[in-house]
């Protein structure tokens, strides 16, 4: 009896394996293709590579180099005029107050 | 400050002017003749010679703000609090600067202006940490309540310089690390263009900090002529 049920066992898994293994490989490339579709979107780059041809100069470095560097000087002036303004304002104020400060005898 | 004093810092002074001068002409030749134009970026990258140092010169500011808000909670003195506020203002301005450049460069390198990049997002809260320091110390006469809590405001901003450091490091993100320990690195002019640009940054913030704390003290003084005088 025993050898039956083992026999049993047997056939139905030599019968039922390769069915199993068929339906895997004709999923594998569907999913496979997936996974390749998502991985350049996904990863991180790891180097830059150029673009040759008429679309590599679509986007102009040149002028977004000199906005950059306008942009880094503009700043640098007008927080040195603020500065200057900001030093001669106090600097009349600080005088003024001194006189200010004789004239009522405390200087 | 007593008159020799005075006149050893104002030759001081100077002289760190006419270095950095020097440095900043040297630094322009060497990015713009010397330097080679990077291979897959073109002449956009030469933006990163600015705006590197430009970050660098953000962490001066912000950390020399939070050294001297860390001396003037400990010890009241308004030297040190003028320090905070020089430090905070021009790491401010190069904050701007470096969430400007980057932008410009950005948009030809990713194809976009700006992304929620771990450093860019935690640069932008530097900004926005040490913004709130200076209109808290923007409302008139800052008293010494305000001026405390600026002082936490920018202990609580130094906390995020290290995030800004090392999040290339420890977060998925898109923000290049070529100088970094992980970076393929750069060429040697591109090595020398940098260091120079460094080392006229250097000297750019050191210059901005030492003018608007001399200025800062000099508000100071005139607000306790003025304290003085309405007491008489």
């Amino acid at each position: 009896m025993h050898a039956l049920i083992a026999a049993l066992v047997l056939a139905c898994t030599l019968l039922i394996s390769p069915a199993a293994r068929a339906q895997d490989t004709g999923a594998e490339p569907e999913a496979a293709s997936g996974q390749a579709e998502e991985t350049p979107a996904e990863e991180r780059a790891t180097q830059f590579v150029g673009v040759t041809g008429p679309e590599a100069e679509s986007i102009p470095g040149g002028g977004l180099l000199l906005a950059a560097y306008a942009v880094v000087w503009i700043l640098i002036f007008l927080y040195l005029l603020r500065m200057r303004g900001l030093q001669r304002q106090t600097a009349e104020e600080l005088e003024r107050l001194s006189a200010e400060l004789r004239a009522s005898g405390g200087g | 400050m007593s008159g020799a004093s005075k006149t050893v810092s104002t030759t001081l002074w100077s002289l760190v002017l006419f270095a950095t001068l020097a440095v900043f002409a040297a630094t322009l030749y060497t990015i713009f003749v010397v330097a080679p134009v990077e291979k897959q970026m073109g002449i956009v990258q030469k933006i990163f010679y600015f705006h590197v140092p430009s970050a660098y010169a953000m962490y001066l500011g912000f950390g020399a703000s939070a050294l001297g808000s860390a001396v003037y909670l400990l010890k009241r003195d308004a030297r040190w609090d003028a320090l905070g506020v020089a430090g905070a203002e021009v790491g401010t301005l190069f904050c701007l600067i470096v969430l400007l450049t980057g932008p410009l460069w950005a948009r030809k390198a990713w194809g976009v202006w700006w992304t929620w990049d771990p450093r860019l997002t935690t640069t932008l809260l530097a900004g926005m940490i040490f913004a709130a320091y200076l209109a808290l110390r923007s409302m008139g006469n800052a008293g010494e309540v305000e001026k405390r809590f600026a002082a936490g405001l920018a202990l609580f901003g130094l906390i995020d310089l290290p995030l800004i450091h090392y999040s290339v490091q420890r977060w998925r993100g898109v923000h290049p690390t070529v100088i970094t320990g992980k970076g393929g690195g750069l060429e040697s002019e591109m090595y020398w263009a940098l260091g120079l640009s460094f080392i006229a940054f250097t000297g750019l913030a050191v210059l901005l900090i030492w003018a608007r704390a001399s200025a800062e003290r000099q508000r100071e003084e005139a607000a306790r002529l003025r304290f003085e005088l309405m007491h008489r």
